[in-house]
């Protein structure tokens, strides 16, 4: 009988390399770093955390924001423009990536999905991938920097950086989409006389359409909460008034801020969920 | 060559890198006539079909379509006029209603805009519900097509060829991954449509019984050549082993 050798395999190794890396991790944080988690809790901390939560709660402060209905009113302005500006970067972002997506899909530049191969089409292919991985590999807060560079401070700029940003991860993630499409009811299209507008028409836009809404919907949720990153750098919205009240240390307007900002994320994770239920009954 | 000769086939043959799929051979097939095509895997029977329907060209030889070498045929809506193709059922669109699949026969007659004003509004519902009522689906006209079982989604496959309406129906293994009753429904309709509307047939098969049993000719093909071809009511069992005798026991018996 032939013996058959102890062999680790993928899933034991895996667990043993986990294990092994937990270990020489904390290791190194306690011996190497000489962290001291107790420093944290010190007393001194202590009192500026309550101090800074107290002022957030308005102790001690004549007329907090939250209970102003002026303010609340400037900062209602201040979320529907926020939302304006998600909504419009998701635009830019999704209106880009589908009119780029079809040449991006290896699929098409090798022309099993167009059924025709075009001598300039992995070219082309090569070329938007590159925008792509460029547009995507600089964050949001470096676009939003460099376009109010360009700009005059507002929610355009930042609803351009977003978008820039988004659509680099929008086009590679729906361009594997139409890369993994099953063509064989394509093919059949084609050989029952459907021309290529056609044939984008009733076998791809049917097929890759749920997974596009799902990934643009994700996109949104991202996008809303990346929204008060941009503003910091001055792209408008709650994140720019945010940085304000936080440097004139108006500590209840920033309560409310976030207040603002939380029911806005809330608000936005509802209506994602709804539209991808329906885009995959 | 007759004026009454659907599929012409004059010295074809078919290389893939150092694989012969089509051997050179000829072959006529009548207008009308219904065939069926069976040999073992590997015999050539898609490669040949896939040649009859213009998606792929022969390397030598010529192959004619109603007469005009299937090289010429430029025009795909011409083409779809000429020769149907249907598959497995995964060739239809899962996400769309029935009806857009059967109308997508329609689409070599109709232009972008019709076709994306049927999208929206369904066309020529009347050609559609017509074909659905032959393949017995007529109840399922709005339903989500990836929802239907593998045996109705073949049935909407043959709704579509019927309203694409093409001369010549070619069938590529239709009934392979269903099970023998649906087969057998599947094949019935599929004859009984190509004879009653006087169409030619050529259909590969890996079942035997039905192609005896509802084809008149059956030419069955090995190694990517002719290994008989006769009326379905003379071939014998003996015919038929020697057709799928693993190439390993003939090895042995020399």
């Amino acid at each position: 009988m032939k013996h058959t050798r102890f062999k680790i395999g993928f899933v034991r190794g895996s667990l043993l390399a986990a294990f092994l890396l937990m270990i020489t991790s904390w290791m190194y944080i306690f011996s190497v770093e000489d962290a001291d988690f107790l420093r944290l809790f010190s007393e001194k901390n202590k009192q500026f955390t309550i101090e800074f939560l107290q002022n957030l709660a308005g102790i001690g402060v004549e007329n907090p924001a939250f209970t102003n209905a002026e303010s609340w009113k400037s900062a209602a302005v201040l979320s529907f423009k926020t939302l304006v500006m998600s909504v419009m970067a998701v635009g830019f972002a999704t209106l880009g990536m589908l009119l780029t997506v079809i040449p991006a899909a290896s699929t098409a530049a090798s022309g099993m999905l167009t059924l025709s191969r075009t001598r300039y089409g992995w070219f082309i292919y090569g070329f938007i991938r590159l925008f792509y991985t460029v547009s995507r590999a600089v964050p949001e807060l470096l676009w939003a920097m460099i376009i109010i560079l360009i700009l005059k401070p507002g929610i355009l700029p930042g609803a351009i950086a977003l978008a820039l940003h988004n659509f680099g991860i929008l086009g590679k993630l729906c361009a594997e989409t139409v890369e993994d499409m099953d063509i064989r009811p394509v093919r059949s299209l084609a050989s029952s006389g459907a021309s290529k507008p056609q044939i984008f028409l009733y076998g791809i836009f049917p097929t890759i359409l749920p997974k596009f809404i799902s990934y643009i919907v994700y996109r949104w949720e991202v996008i809303i909460r990346t929204t008060v990153v941009v503003g910091l750098v001055g792209a408008g919205g709650l994140g720019h008034e945010f940085k304000l009240s936080m440097s004139w240390f108006h500590y209840t307007e920033v309560a409310l801020y976030l207040i603002c900002y939380v029911i806005l994320v809330f608000l936005v994770d509802l209506i994602s969920e709804g539209m991808r239920k329906i885009a995959q009954r | 060559m007759t004026a009454s000769d659907a599929i012409t086939i004059e010295q074809a043959a078919k290389r893939y890198g150092g694989l012969q799929a089509i051997a050179p051979m000829s072959l006529r097939i009548k207008k009308g006539e219904v065939v069926a095509l069976i040999g073992p895997s590997g015999a050539g029977k898609s490669t040949l079909l896939n040649m009859l329907a213009a998606i792929e060209l022969p390397d030598t030889g010529t192959i004619l379509l109603d007469e005009k070498t299937t090289s010429l045929y430029r025009n795909p809506k011409d083409l779809a006029k000429k020769a149907g193709i249907i598959r497995q059922q995964f060739d239809l669109v899962g996400p769309l209603p029935v009806i857009h699949n059967v109308l997508a026969g329609k689409l070599a007659d109709w232009g972008f805009w019709k076709s994306l004003w049927s999208f929206i509004f369904p066309q020529e519902k009347q050609a559609a519900m017509k074909a659905l009522e032959r393949v017995g689906l007529s109840d399922k006209i709005y339903d989500r097509t990836a929802r239907l079982s593998g045996g109705e989604q073949q049935r909407v496959a043959l709704a579509r060829l019927l309203v694409q309406n093409p001369e010549v129906i070619l069938a590529d293994e239709p009934v392979s991954s269903l099970d023998p009753a649906r087969a057998k429904d599947i094949i019935q309709i599929l004859v009984s449509l190509a004879k009653s509307e006087n169409k030619t047939l050529v259909a590969s098969l890996h079942s035997l019984d039905l192609a005896k049993m509802h084809f008149d000719r059956v030419i069955a093909l090995r190694d990517g050549q002719i290994f008989f071809d006769r009326k379905s009511d003379t071939i014998t069992t003996e015919d038929l082993t020697q057709l799928y005798q693993l190439t390993e026991q003939k090895q042995n018996a020399t």
